[in-house]
């Protein structure tokens, strides 16, 4: 039992992550039908925001060496701000990676590499302005908190629980907006039908914009609160989720919200069941599943059939 | 330049065909590194384990490298064979991750098992070349040689259904065209492609190791072909040339260098949709180079 | 949309064949301007021209900016006294990247630069792939940061400054045993996909296994995994007392933090990856304690060495938030560009570098830098004639972190 439950919390506590990165790709998926890959990008610009906005300096290499903001903001408020600059970076990608294929009606597919480009500056950028070396945000930010939390004898990380915990709220502010909002119902509309939504007067120009932002905020509170958990280890921290991720949203259903969720909990569950002697694979075993799931219901566990595109 | 650099180059063009060759069926596969890293696994393995390959000269043999093409050719191929009947049946997106999937998996096994060296992987493999322009040269050769089997290919009925699939896939199966046949087709060709293209890179590498097929590799090829042009095979020719030499070409910016470089794979769909090269700029070509010479021609008589 | 194929056969064959036959003179164009100017003299217009490859891109960049900094302030060092005998040295670096053919491509572009010796590549992986193209063009190369098995047998212009593990690695168990006798059940992580980790990881096993602690568990991490709550709960089931990491400095500094979060009380010792103060920022005052193997200490008092770590500290002054501290990498890529410049002097002392053809100067440096002894911020230095490097002192030191966590140091133990 004991196991069972230290299993469980392991599985969550990289599930989570996997769910909020995945969150992000899934908005964008559902409106515009490809895979943003600047999203690691964003990503890592929201830890590197979080960072300087709770006071921290950067280093000594890049243009940017020794700058340090004259604040130091609470943590609590520090994330969702990076968040939305994070918000405003995918924007950006938007404006220029995105929109100029849908204004020139090219195929949508070309994202793929346009969104690549956008990534590749970006990681580059930050490795230009602030170095390579890896930033931490303290181990006390959070106050006075034990380290780790013991429940019924499974132990678990403090800040993994708070990372869960934000990842659930942000999750439910998001299932609210969507079904709730008339922006939600918007973006909805869109994903289902973009021609039909069109004619019913949605702008679907701005429905996209209004998904960028929110994805690229999610991106940022990820990056933060992954930075928090561990450490921002240098400009390619978010590549790795990119991969990770990719694997996640193929799990639960190109496009669905509640699909993201549980791949990243299921992908993260599987991985923390690998046995230790056999912890080389773990890799191995998201893209194990993604690829069994792809040939039994290619439409993933929670996404909608595939339409057959004449 | 270098001709370490134009080897790579034309290694990056003959990737960018083993893309391009289900792209023209409209299959986006991106398991091309997958099958790369395989050619270049098998190479490595023969070559430094198989002291009857060394022979008897100074520079390891042609002959060899040509056995070890077969032997990767027909692996890859077999193994195509078979992944490609259960993973065709995906579309678009969805065939694309499954197949980078495919690259990852084989990536993590690869740095598992003990005999292809592990993290390290295997180094000192033998040289048929003493420099750099004798690879060039060869695999000018390949390159030429491929480049002209997939002229042939296009001009010929399994290439005329490929882009009919391409253009309308229920149209072309209604024309009484096997599409899951020529699709698997295309898969296998690019499948062989990739292979050998890895053992020609393993020799002219040194060394081999599991992170040479990763996720970045099939995006990165995937560029080639986009980047170029996904209708004729010199776009992706053109594609891989060109980005694979792009990086080297812009170090004088320095620590720009990279940035550059995204902002060329950014800007470069954008302005060139259907890629640089494509059918229609032949067409726009034609007729001034035909005029000019027919004046020419003109000229000369009178 | 158009159909290709079929309609315009016979323009179709003459635009393959010409585009066949520009690629082809192309390439004859390019193979045949490449390789002659080795036999011309030595170019000493800019100075004494000395390349370096490091890995500024890609997932090693950290590896790359630690080592730039070394090189830099070396070849300040060497110039300031004088350079060549009175000859300025000239250094361009170049980047790498992290994998192979980028620095096959940047080594090549070094050595057509006609640079007389090459400090790099970062990544051992790097190395035995770009190592044979200095060999076959005769080029000395001085790898600062390679410790795998193999790099000095590539050939005989291929020597390193780092130390394999196989010589630092006991060091530290040994000691982890003699402050903690009644070290019972050792538990063992490493980095499954990293070369320098494997290879780190067999020595450590080998040496507890010789002391008779054969480890309980073994668990394998992923460079870039950075949760390590499965592989750290599997392990400490096994109720170790003694955990021995064999991961780079990020993982490394992450997997520590969590270990003791979750509450691990007992020793750590760590590999050679983790000597660079860029593990406080991570692990902070989580680092405290800790055992660490080490083929450089900052605090070892030699002039060589302080000159080295007040360079250091004076080119880091303009952050003051950062560690004054410099890393092993840092260290070894500053040792790398000493050996060559030290052996150029005598060199140009025995035949002067002007006039001399470039190929013969390059294998006259080899010479020189395999039969000279170096006091370097490593200690002194000397070389087999593989190019192995003799290295004098090796350190065993244990982190002790300031209060608040944000700082420290490598304290070295007797």
């Amino acid at each position: 039992m004991e196991g069972l439950l230290q299993l469980l919390f392991n599985g969550l506590s990289v599930g989570a992550v996997y769910a909020l990165f995945a969150l992000g790709y899934t908005l964008v998926f559902s409106v515009l039908g490809v895979i943003n890959f600047a999203h690691g990008a964003i990503f890592t610009m929201g830890a590197y925001f979080t960072y300087l906005l709770i006071g921290g300096a950067v280093g000594a290499n890049g243009l940017l060496a020794g700058l340090q903001f004259p604040f130091a903001l609470p943590f609590w408020l520090a994330l969702p701000l990076a968040g939305i600059a994070a918000a405003a970076v995918a924007l950006v990608v938007e404006r220029i990676a995105f929109r100029p294929l849908r204004d020139r009606g090219s195929d949508p597919l070309l994202a793929l590499i346009t969104s690549l480009g956008a990534g590749v500056i970006l990681v580059n950028l930050i490795q230009l302005l602030v170095g390579a070396e890896s930033y931490s945000i303290p181990v006390g930010t959070l106050g006075s908190l034990p380290a780790a939390l013991s429940i019924a004898g499974a132990k678990v990380r403090t800040v993994q629980v708070m990372l869960l915990a934000i990842s659930g709220l942000l999750l439910a502010a998001l299932s609210i907006w969507i079904n709730g909002s008339r922006s939600g119902k918007a973006l909805q509309a869109v994903s289902e039908d973009p021609v039909t939504a069109q004619l019913l007067g949605i702008n679907s120009a701005r429905v996209i914009q209004i998904a960028f932002g929110i994805s690229g905020f999610l991106a940022g509170m990820a990056g933060g609160l992954v930075g928090l958990s561990i450490s921002i280890a240098g400009p390619y921290f978010g590549i790795g989720y990119g991969l990770k991720g990719l694997g996640v949203l193929v799990l639960g259903g190109l496009g669905s919200v509640p699909g993201a969720v549980l791949g990243g909990l299921i992908i993260g569950l599987a991985e923390a069941c690998v046995p230790a002697d056999l912890s080389g694979y773990k890799d191995a075993v998201s893209f194990g599943f993604l690829f069994l799931v792809l040939l039994v219901r290619p439409q993933g566990l929670l996404g909608r059939p595939q339409a057959n595109k004449v | 330049m270098d001709a370490g650099l134009l080897e790579q180059m034309l290694l990056g063009a003959l990737l960018g065909l083993s893309v391009y060759l289900p792209l023209r069926c409209g299959q986006l596969s991106l398991a091309t590194p997958g099958f790369f890293a395989i050619g270049g696994t098998v190479a490595a393995l023969l070559s430094t384990r198989v002291p009857a390959l060394a022979g008897s000269g100074s520079t390891y043999p042609i002959t060899s490298v040509l056995l070890e093409m077969a032997l990767a050719a027909l692996l890859t191929g077999v193994l195509a064979l078979g992944l490609g009947r259960v993973v065709l049946r995906l579309r678009g997106i969805y065939l694309a991750i499954a197949t980078i999937a495919l690259v990852e998996i084989l990536r993590v096994v690869t740095l598992n098992l003990e005999f292809t060296g592990g993290a390290l992987g295997i180094f000192g493999i033998p040289q048929p070349f003493n420099s750099a322009a004798g690879y060039a040269a060869f695999t000018l050769a390949l390159l030429a040689l491929i480049c002209w089997l997939c002229d042939r290919l296009e001009k010929t009925r399994p290439g005329r259904a490929m882009a009919a699939i391409r253009d309308d896939e229920l149209a072309a199966a209604s024309q009484g065209i096997n599409t899951a046949d020529t699709k698997l087709l295309a898969f296998v060709l690019s499948a062989l492609v990739a292979g050998i293209t890895g053992v020609v890179a393993a020799h002219f590498l040194n060394s081999w190791n599991a992170k040479l097929g990763n996720f970045d590799a099939s995006i990165t090829t995937l560029a080639f072909v986009v980047f170029g042009g996904s209708r004729t095979w010199l776009g992706p020719v053109f594609g891989g040339l060109l980005l694979t030499a792009l990086p080297e070409l812009l170090r004088p910016v320095g620590d720009l260098r990279l940035i550059v470089f995204g902002a060329v794979i950014l800007v470069g769909p954008l302005f060139f949709p259907q890629g640089v090269i494509t059918p229609e700029l032949f067409k726009w070509f034609k007729p001034r180079i035909g005029g000019i010479t027919t004046a020419a021609a003109q000229g000369v008589k009178q | 949309m158009l159909r290709s194929g079929g309609l315009t056969p016979a323009p179709m064959k003459r635009r393959l064949a010409s585009s066949l036959a520009a690629l082809l003179s192309a390439a004859a164009a390019l193979s045949a301007c490449q390789g002659t100017e080795d036999q011309g003299p030595v170019n000493l217009s800019k100075g004494v021209p000395v390349g370096a490859v490091l890995a500024l891109t890609g997932n090693a960049n950290v590896y790359g900016q630690d080592q730039k900094i070394g090189i830099e302030l070396s070849l300040a060092a060497l110039n300031g006294a004088g350079g060549v005998n009175g000859k300025p040295l000239s250094l361009s670096i170049e980047d790498g990247g992290s994998a192979e053919p980028s620095a096959n491509a940047a080594v090549s572009l070094q050595i057509n630069r006609g640079i007389l010796a090459l400090i790099g590549p970062t990544l051992s992986q790097q190395s035995f792939s770009a190592g044979p193209i200095a060999q076959r063009r005769g080029v000395p190369l001085v790898a600062p940061s390679n410790t795998a098995t193999g790099i000095p047998e590539i050939g005989y212009f291929i020597s390193r400054v780092s130390a394999q593990s196989s010589v630092i690695a006991p060091l530290s168990i040994a000691k982890a045993l003699q402050l903690n006798p009644g070290i019972r059940r050792a538990a063992v992580f490493y980095a499954q996909d990293d070369a320098y980790s494997t290879a780190e990881t067999v020595i450590f096993q080998q040496a507890l296994t010789a002391k008779g602690l054969k480890p309980v568990t073994v668990q394998r991490t992923q460079l870039n995994d950075q949760d390590f709550q499965s592989q750290i709960t599997a392990a400490l089931n096994q109720k170790p007392d003694l955990v021995v990491l064999s991961l780079q400095a990020m993982d490394g500094g992450n997997l520590i933090r969590q270990l003791r979060e979750l509450g691990y009380r007992g020793a750590i010792v760590v590999g050679n990856g983790m000597n660079t103060p860029n593990i406080y920022p991570i692990c902070q005052k989580y680092c405290d304690g800790i055992l660490i193997a080490q083929a450089y200490s900052p605090e070892l008092q030699t002039p060589a060495n302080q000159r080295f770590t007040a360079a250091f500290a004076a080119a880091q002054a303009r952050n003051p938030k950062v560690s004054p501290i410099p890393p092993q990498l840092t260290a070894q890529a500053y040792t790398a560009m000493q050996v060559i410049g030290e052996a150029l002097a005598r060199l140009d002392r025995r035949q002067p570098l002007k006039g001399l053809p470039l190929a013969q100067a390059r294998k006259a440096l080899m010479a020189e830098i395999l039969g000279g002894t170096y006091q370097t911020p490593l200690g002194e230095i000397r070389f087999t004639p593989e190019g192995e490097v003799i290295q004098k002192n090796f350190f065993v030191a244990q982190v002790r972190m300031n209060a608040g966590g944000k700082s420290g140091r490598f304290s070295l133990l007797p």
